[in-house]
């Protein structure tokens, strides 16, 4: 069969070629032809570099998207492919063209490092190491010797807490936290689960900690998004559930479900027998549990009092409190007092969900597209990054804190590296003049599910760059790359990765977690400033 | 050298090698995808072999002299790797055998001089486009939805979407053929 140029065979075979559907026998047809015919080679050609143009240049619709408007904004997010949908009021021709492809770096990285991840060095000033939980809160507490009194605010390794009186709270690092009456005896296993010998206790499980878990004697208690109490004596267990749900296991049975309201008692031949919930057996429990909540409102409110005066600091570009975050506004709203220099932010996927106290919304970070996207112009001599974030896992072989797009000279990236050391990279002038600022390891499995406070100071002046972990500085690096540095268009909790659509996991590099307060001063906070930052913003409060 | 086996340090010095790679590379990203697409124009088989000269281009980046240029060294790779997808597909055979791939390639830097204003005027033709075409075009090319997605968002059959692709394409071809014209006519 011969092709003839022109016609519509040629027309629909280049097509289908373009499209990935032509057969054999349309290629074989088109083959004869191109090698016959100069004029239908330089059309073919022609009609497939346009093909590749459009296929290749995000550049010709971002004029399109960048006229979006908020509602256009959020249509496009509700069919979101995963893509990223441009916000920036930059013409299309300053935009780099960022792709897939600037993951890559982190990819190589972490096949690199992957081996020698855990047993790097872990940094010294992490002395709870094998903590998985803290004793947060105590009312007259009696532990059942010297050798198991527990100090409030002091870190709780795996092992036995031996209660002989009094109420005490363990908050684990999951997020679950765990109120014990005494006489009791409970032992705490990892972040994520416990076992209670004898006593009575509550968990209140906020959704990061779902799957928490209890066993007793007689059966597993796993949470399903809840709060429950265990009774445990010596001859039986009972669970209660006071909201939500769990999954409970006696012996080798299936799991069962019980929901709010109802209960189950299990006694030591392993016989089950369903009751109705008895929240005045826990009544202590509940009462401590206010209590405590009281004193998570007071830190909250007193956060609140603090940042009412930072954001006047005219120092502050931005900051985000993430406080007025509802599920159909797409905004992050700058609430620095002299906000006007950067715009609020978009959000772009991202879920609303608990921070640092009971009350106070936080975005989580889950999906390859979830992002907050936003601008800030200018040049600075120095700059200081702040975020309380709460990392649930370093899924990626980098996880973007706060990331400039592209690679423009004086852009900065701040990240966390899989290895858990904290990453900024300052782009120079030219492409080979780059500095990677990279910390020790210090966020690992022992950080995750905690709020933890990191910020980053990039101070031209002296010329150096400081890491910082809950207040205190972790690594101080020389920077030699001079000022002025730039941010312009950049996200948090990921990188521009879809302007140009991949396919491939290892190319994206979003967070996965929550944050729940983010601020960028245009100056070089001091140490003490810094611990100031962490001290106001501190979830728990100082005993 | 495979990058399993290749452990090296994890320090500043490696990620800054790795930030200048992807610096240089996505520079020249553009011109790698259409050396590509010129021989395999399928996106999807596109992108596949843009990734994989990615990773073979960061095996290599040692050897690269920074002195010259980038693009032509990552072309030469891009060409070996689009080769051997094609040797290991019967399809692209049958279109690229005896020789044509290689004379695609040639003709195709022979047009490129000549194509370069036509091609400047392609992002005001896609912003003339109606709506519902430009829609089609970005969902695409832009946002890569699936072909069936973009079918029932806009309620064609995925035949009529595939043809209404074509069709565009074809009016933006005239008219950056007629905007050149016209550029050239003032």
């Amino acid at each position: 069969m011969n092709m003839v140029f022109p016609s519509r065979e040629f027309d629909d075979s280049v097509a289908a070629v373009c499209h990935g559907l032509a057969s054999v026998e349309q290629m074989r047809s088109l083959h004869e032809l191109l090698r016959a015919s100069p004029a239908a080679r330089d059309e073919y050609l022609l009609r497939v570099e346009l093909h590749a143009g459009l296929a290749s240049d995000p550049d010709l619709f971002a004029s399109a998207s960048a006229e979006a408007t908020d509602t256009e904004v959020a249509s496009f997010r509700s069919r979101s492919t995963g893509n990223f949908v441009s916000l920036t009021k930059h013409t299309p021709k300053q935009r780099q063209m960022v792709t897939w492809a600037i993951s890559l770096a982190a990819c190589f990285l972490i096949l690199a490092a992957a081996g020698l991840n855990w047993f790097r060095h872990r940094s010294s000033r992490q002395p709870t190491s094998m903590a998985v939980a803290v004793l947060s809160y105590a009312v007259k507490a009696q532990w059942a010797s010297a050798a198991d009194a527990r100090a409030v605010g002091g870190a709780l390794e795996p092992g036995w807490l031996r209660l002989k009186s009094g109420l005490v709270q363990v908050t684990f690092y999951s997020g679950a936290r765990m109120a014990i009456e005494g006489p009791a005896q409970v032992q705490l296993i990892s972040p994520g689960d416990a076992f209670c010998n004898s006593g009575r206790v509550m968990a209140e499980v906020p959704p990061q900690a779902r799957g928490f878990s209890v066993e007793s004697p007689q059966m597993k208690v796993t949470d399903l998004g809840t709060e429950f109490g265990l009774d445990v004596n010596a001859t039986a267990s009972a669970v209660h559930v006071f909201n939500g749900n769990v999954a409970y296991q006696v012996a080798s049975a299936m799991n069962q479900n019980l929901k709010a309201g109802e209960a189950s008692v299990v006694d030591q031949a392993g016989v089950t027998r369903l009751i109705s919930a008895n929240p005045e057996a826990f009544a202590n429990l509940f009462d401590l549990q206010r209590k405590w909540q009281a004193i998570l409102a007071r830190r909250y409110e007193d956060w609140r009092t603090a940042n009412a005066r930072r954001n006047q600091d005219p120092s502050l570009l931005a900051r985000f409190d993430f406080e007025d975050l509802t599920a159909s506004d797409w905004t992050l709203h700058n609430v620095a007092a002299d906000g006007s220099r950067v715009p609020d932010g978009a959000i772009i996927g991202c879920q609303v969900t608990e921070g640092r106290w009971p009350g106070k919304p936080a975005l989580a970070f889950r999906s390859p597209s979830d992002r907050v996207r936003f601008s800030v112009p200018g040049e600075f001599r120095a700059l200081t990054f702040s975020a309380w974030v709460n990392v649930q896992g370093l899924d990626r072989q980098f996880n973007s804190l706060f990331m400039c797009d592209g690679f423009d000279a004086g852009k900065i990236h701040w990240q966390i590296c899989n290895d858990g050391a904290l990453d900024l990279g300052v782009q120079g002038q030219r492409v080979h003049d780059v500095q990677i600022f990279m910390s020790p390891a210090v966020v690992g499995f022992n950080q995750f599910g905690q709020w933890l406070h990191l910020a980053a100071v990039v101070d031209g002046e002296h010329r150096q760059v400081v890491h910082y972990v809950n207040g205190v500085a972790v690594s101080r690096h020389a920077l030699t790359l001079p000022p002025p540095y730039r941010l312009g268009a950049g996200e948090l909790g990921n990188w521009n990765p879809g302007e140009f659509p991949n396919k491939l996991p290892f190319l994206i590099r979003h967070f996965s977690g929550a944050m729940d307060e983010f601020a960028i001063f245009n100056r070089a906070l001091s140490d003490a400033e810094i611990l100031k930052l962490y001290s106001d913003g501190k979830p728990e409060p100082d005993f | 050298m495979s990058m399993s086996s290749d452990f090296r340090p994890l320090s500043g010095d490696v990620a800054a090698a790795q930030q200048r790679f992807l610096a240089l590379f996505l520079r020249s990203e553009r011109e790698i995808f259409r050396y590509v697409a010129a021989l395999v124009p399928s996106v999807i088989e596109t992108e596949e072999i843009v990734q994989q000269t990615a990773i073979t281009l960061w095996e290599k980046f040692d050897a690269y002299d920074p002195a010259k240029p980038f693009t032509p060294w990552a072309c030469r790779f891009a060409l070996n790797k689009t080769r051997q997808w094609i040797e290991r597909r019967q399809r692209w055979q049958a279109l690229l055998t005896e020789g044509l791939a290689e004379e695609l390639a040639r003709r195709r830097e022979e047009l490129r001089p000549e194509w370069e204003r036509r091609f400047a005027q392609l992002e005001g033709c896609v912003a003339k486009l109606p709506d519902d075409e430009r829609a089609v075009v970005e969902g695409y090319y832009y946002r890569r939805s699936r072909i069936e997605a973009l079918a029932g968002e806009s309620g064609r059959t995925v035949e009529a979407t595939y043809k209404m692709l074509q069709r565009i394409r074809r009016v933006l071809k005239h008219c950056i053929e007629n905007a050149e014209q016209m550029g050239e006519a003032t």
